[in-house]
């Protein structure tokens, strides 16, 4: 199935293809779209969240899609996704959400597979081009992020507790290219002082010409940003991190420890929790709970939360697949207090962001 | 470690939250406090029933109508109707994951209550296929609504609900912010000169192609002309004037200088040939007469200087073989093949109009998403601006006009419906009589239209009381009178008066409604969120584009 560590795109496009995506090719070209095309992505664990990114990623047009989870349909399921009804309640979700997500695109091809993630080995994961996963197992993700990082697979996970949820990518060595705006190096053939003051009055830009660049960025993995060592820290690089990140690190922990996400009874459980993570990390748990409102993620999926996390993984994995445009490096978080959406860089080098070189290309050939 | 004690887990009512205009804050007060209640929601029950009684009014069932369709039905809403104008279009099903294939052709309202039905029975929606304009859908329409949602692609429309919900209280009046409390950054538009003479993007070509189709078959505008412009600030007077002499040039153009291009093209039943050699052989002439403008530049090439090498241009595609037909380059002999073709088509089809004009439909522009560590930014709901033009008590702007160069019909077009988003105003004169200038009223104003604003005895201070039936929407325009305006500029709009003792020269010109396309209107946003509206013209530009390239380095990670 999969070919190799670059996506081939040799497959031309066919002008039924070219009309239903047009409008995304027009916003990030033919290349990139026959790099989706010819992408193989495996999601693990059905729910709100991976139904909003199977839903984004099989609209944009990747090769095949793998759902892969042994659970049934609950309640749960029902509140957070369109495409289960109260009909499928105790089957299967991965084959109950099956037919739905083919109707999306017939030119994806779709699959469901029923078995454990916990009985699949390396082989597997080798199949794919991209593993997004939603768990809440720490020693799972980890183990199946380690696969994948040996394998050159790109890997996701993330997971929405209520109101709160976040997001985290692994794309190894990850090459992009990506256009960016120069202002042109004008100087006496630019237009006349006149005309430039109407450009300006006008609010037209100056002009500027777009050059393609090719970026190199480094991930690393799960485990690792496991193990930042907070207490090296500055308070005041301290307080730049947010404090969802701590948030989202004790709802893992309990859930990894009970075996399922916190409910509503779980609430003085999970304050434990976070000040067990806290006190882990050599932090002052303060700095978490005098914002965490324990509630607000101890309730099922909130479906427009899935919406907003699902809508930036889905697109994090297409721009994986494109290699297009940077990749948020690496968590995506959604502060349910505030409504807003950060992007955090965490890892164990404290704070020092990777080394990055960018080359001006003429054509690219990644 | 104080932390079980301190935090809020007591239920409130959703009353409560909705009047601090602050529940964002206090989002555990929305949720049950047990797990044993109400197994399929995660907030309480009175919440619960607030969402299940609610009435919802979802305007557009488009990319976002669908995204927003499937959350609220998730979230527990159960009375939705929805409308949209559109059937579904092959481009839509990339994203609009509630139409497939089959639907292709119906309208896009039905189908998306279908599709949701599909999935959830025990949903009410109510589908309109249909134009929010229509006055079918007035206020006492709104009025059964708790909460309206724009799922719109324009500002005319967003403009028109706002009216619509103020209208029927669906907006608190003065609580929170309209749409309109804030002033819109002016939609983007180009000097005139770059768009006829000097284009060098490849924006400035599709603007001249919009001015192109409304001068032949849409509304005509005298401040969209597509011939060369001879009041280039490029041209020095002399240049400008000789190139005005040169009789031959003129001549070639058949006089069409003098009627206008609709005119000419419509007596001529839009003689392919002829549009084409006026177009693009005696106006590029015409343009290379100024010869100014090409010292620094690329001169533009008449499609009659080498004919041979221009149909010789083989037809490429863009580097890539794909052989797929929206990624070919066409040669210029294909170019003007789909010139011909397309002015043959839309002349049919101005034919079979109704009114005997065509309307532009859309652009496409690409935007890059500019990712901060904030990707998405925190928003609550504002107070309302007192001295919003819609929203507050006595609504009133400040029309900088010569009354002798304005026409009521000017007035009405351009400023009331085009800039001030009313669909059908009366205006009155507020003289103590109410002399009525102009009515929708058959025989009541006729031949008012064609008059200039002096003629009606309308000087420095007078009041005008613009009146919108449909909108209920009543605004006040106060006459100051100038003579000092920029070349080419009818009016000025001020809508905040203490703008007009600061500094009025530096009143950001409000444009037409160049587009009123929604990714447009994302890029304007950001550049007004940079940048200080009034800034000067000559230096403040270059400071929003040098924060935006910073904004752009941050892409890089």
């Amino acid at each position: 199935m999969r070919r190799d560590k670059n996506i081939m795109s040799s497959q031309a496009i066919t002008e039924d293809e070219a009309a239903l995506y047009d409008r995304q090719i027009r916003l990030w070209g033919l290349d990139a779209q026959k790099r989706m095309r010819a992408s193989d992505v495996l999601v693990i664990g059905v729910n709100g969240l991976t139904g909003e990114v199977m839903k984004n990623i099989v609209l944009a047009g990747i090769n095949s899609l793998t759902i892969l989870d042994d659970a049934e349909v609950t309640e749960d399921h029902l509140s957070a996704m369109f495409v289960v009804s109260s009909d499928h309640l105790g089957k299967k979700v991965a084959e109950a959400s099956l037919n739905a997500i083919r109707r999306l695109n017939p030119l994806v091809k779709v699959t469901a597979d029923v078995s454990s993630v916990k009985d699949k080995d390396a082989e597997f994961f080798k199949q794919f081009h991209i593993v997004c996963m939603s768990s809440v197992d720490i020693t799972l993700l980890t183990r199946v992020n380690d696969i994948c990082r040996e394998h050159k697979v790109k890997f996701f996970c993330g997971s929405v507790f209520g109101f709160y949820g976040f997001m985290f990518s692994d794309l190894g060595t990850h090459e992009y290219a990506e256009e960016i705006k120069v202002s042109k190096s004008d100087t006496s053939n630019g237009p006349t002082a006149a005309k430039q003051r109407r450009l300006n009055s006008s609010n037209s830009k100056p002009e500027t010409e777009t050059v393609t660049v090719k970026n190199t960025s480094h991930f690393e993995s799960f485990k690792s940003t496991l193990s930042v060592d907070w207490s090296t820290l500055t308070p005041k690089q301290l307080k730049k991190t947010s404090h969802i990140y701590f948030i989202t690190r004790s709802l893992l922990e309990f859930s990894t420890k009970s075996g399922h996400k916190p409910k509503m009874g779980d609430i003085d459980k999970l304050l434990a929790q976070c000040t067990e993570t806290m006190t882990n990390l050599k932090l002052d748990p303060s700095l978490l709970l005098d914002k965490f409102t324990p509630s607000m993620a101890c309730t099922p999926e909130m479906s427009p939360v899935c919406a907003v996390i699902g809508g930036v993984l889905g697109q994090e994995i297409l721009k994986a697949v494109s290699q297009k445009d940077a990749p948020h490096n690496n968590y995506f978080l959604f502060n349910p207090e505030n409504n807003a959406g950060i992007v955090e860089t965490i890892h164990s080098k404290a704070f020092l962001p990777p080394a990055k070189k960018s080359t001006v290309v003429e054509e690219l050939i990644l | 470690m104080a932390a079980s004690s301190t935090v809020e887990t007591q239920p409130v009512t959703m009353e409560s939250n909705a009047n601090t205009n602050n529940s964002i804050n206090n989002g555990s007060s929305l949720l049950t406090a047990t797990s044993s209640t109400n197994t399929n929601s995660p907030f309480q029950q009175n919440l619960v029933s607030s969402i299940k009684n609610a009435k919802l009014f979802v305007v557009g069932a488009g990319g976002i109508g669908c995204e927003l369709l499937k959350n609220l039905v998730l979230v527990g809403f159960q009375d939705i109707h929805l409308i949209d104008l559109d059937t579904i279009d092959v481009s839509n099903l990339n994203r609009q994951f509630l139409f497939r294939k089959e639907h292709v052709g119906k309208s896009k309202s039905q189908v998306a209550r279908e599709s949701v039905l599909a999935y959830r029975k025990d949903v009410n929606i109510q589908a309109y296929h249909d134009s929010i304009f229509n006055s079918a859908y007035g206020v006492q329409f709104f009025k059964q609504f708790d909460v309206v949602l724009n799922a719109l692609d324009n500002r005319a429309a967003r403009t028109h609900v706002n009216r619509m919900c103020l209208a029927a209280k669906v907006i608190k009046r003065g609580l929170t912010e309209c749409y309109e409390c804030q002033p819109k950054p002016p939609q983007k538009s180009f000097p005139g000169c770059t768009i006829r003479n000097t284009p060098s993007e490849p924006i400035h070509c599709i603007v001249w192609a919009k001015h192109l189709f409304n001068q032949l078959f849409g509304e005509e505008d005298p401040d969209q002309d597509v011939s060369p412009d001879t009041e280039d600030p490029e041209l020095a007077a002399d240049a400008g004037k000789s190139a005005l002499d040169k009789e031959a040039v003129q001549g070639a153009t058949g006089g069409i200088q003098r009627a206008s291009t609709r005119q000419w093209a419509e007596e001529t039943k839009y003689d392919a040939d002829k549009l084409f050699t006026k177009l693009f052989i005696n106006d590029i002439h015409y343009l290379l007469s100024m010869e100014n403008l090409w010292k620094n530049r690329r001169a533009p090439q008449p499609l009659d200087s080498d004919v041979n090498k221009l149909a010789d241009s083989a037809e490429g595609d863009g580097g890539v073989d794909s052989g797929l037909s929206s990624q070919k380059v066409w040669s210029v002999e294909g170019c003007k093949q789909t010139f011909y073709s397309s002015l043959a088509d839309l002349r049919l089809l101005k034919e079979n109009s109704t009114d005997d004009t065509l309307v532009w439909d859309k652009t496409y522009l690409v935007r890059k998403p500019n990712p901060h560590k904030m990707l998405l930014n925190p928003c609550v709901l504002d107070k309302a601006n007192p001295k919003c033009y819609v929203c507050s008590d006595k609504p009133e702007v400040i029309l900088q006009v010569d009354p002798s160069s304005m026409t009521l019909q000017s007035l009405s077009e351009k400023v009331l419906k085009g800039e001030l988003g009313m669909q059908s105003p009366d205006i009155e004169l507020d003289d103590g009589k109410g002399t009525i200038l102009l009515t929708d009223e058959e025989g009541v104003t006729e031949g008012n239209e064609t008059k200039y604003l002096s003629e009606f005895n309308i000087l420095e201070g007078s009041r005008l009381k613009c009146d919108d039936f449909l909108q209920e929407y009543n605004l006040v325009i106060i006459i100051n009178v100038t003579t000092s305006l920029e070349e080419g500029e009818l009016y000025k709009l001020i809508v905040d008066r203490s703008q007009l003792n600061a500094q009025p020269e530096k009143l950001p010109k409000e444009a037409k409604t160049e587009d009123s396309d929604d990714e447009m209107e994302v890029i304007e946003q950001n550049m007004a969120a940079t940048g200080d509206r009034k800034r000067s013209a000559s230096n403040g530009g270059d400071e929003t584009i040098s924060k935006k390239l910073k904004a752009d380095d941050l892409t890089v990670s």
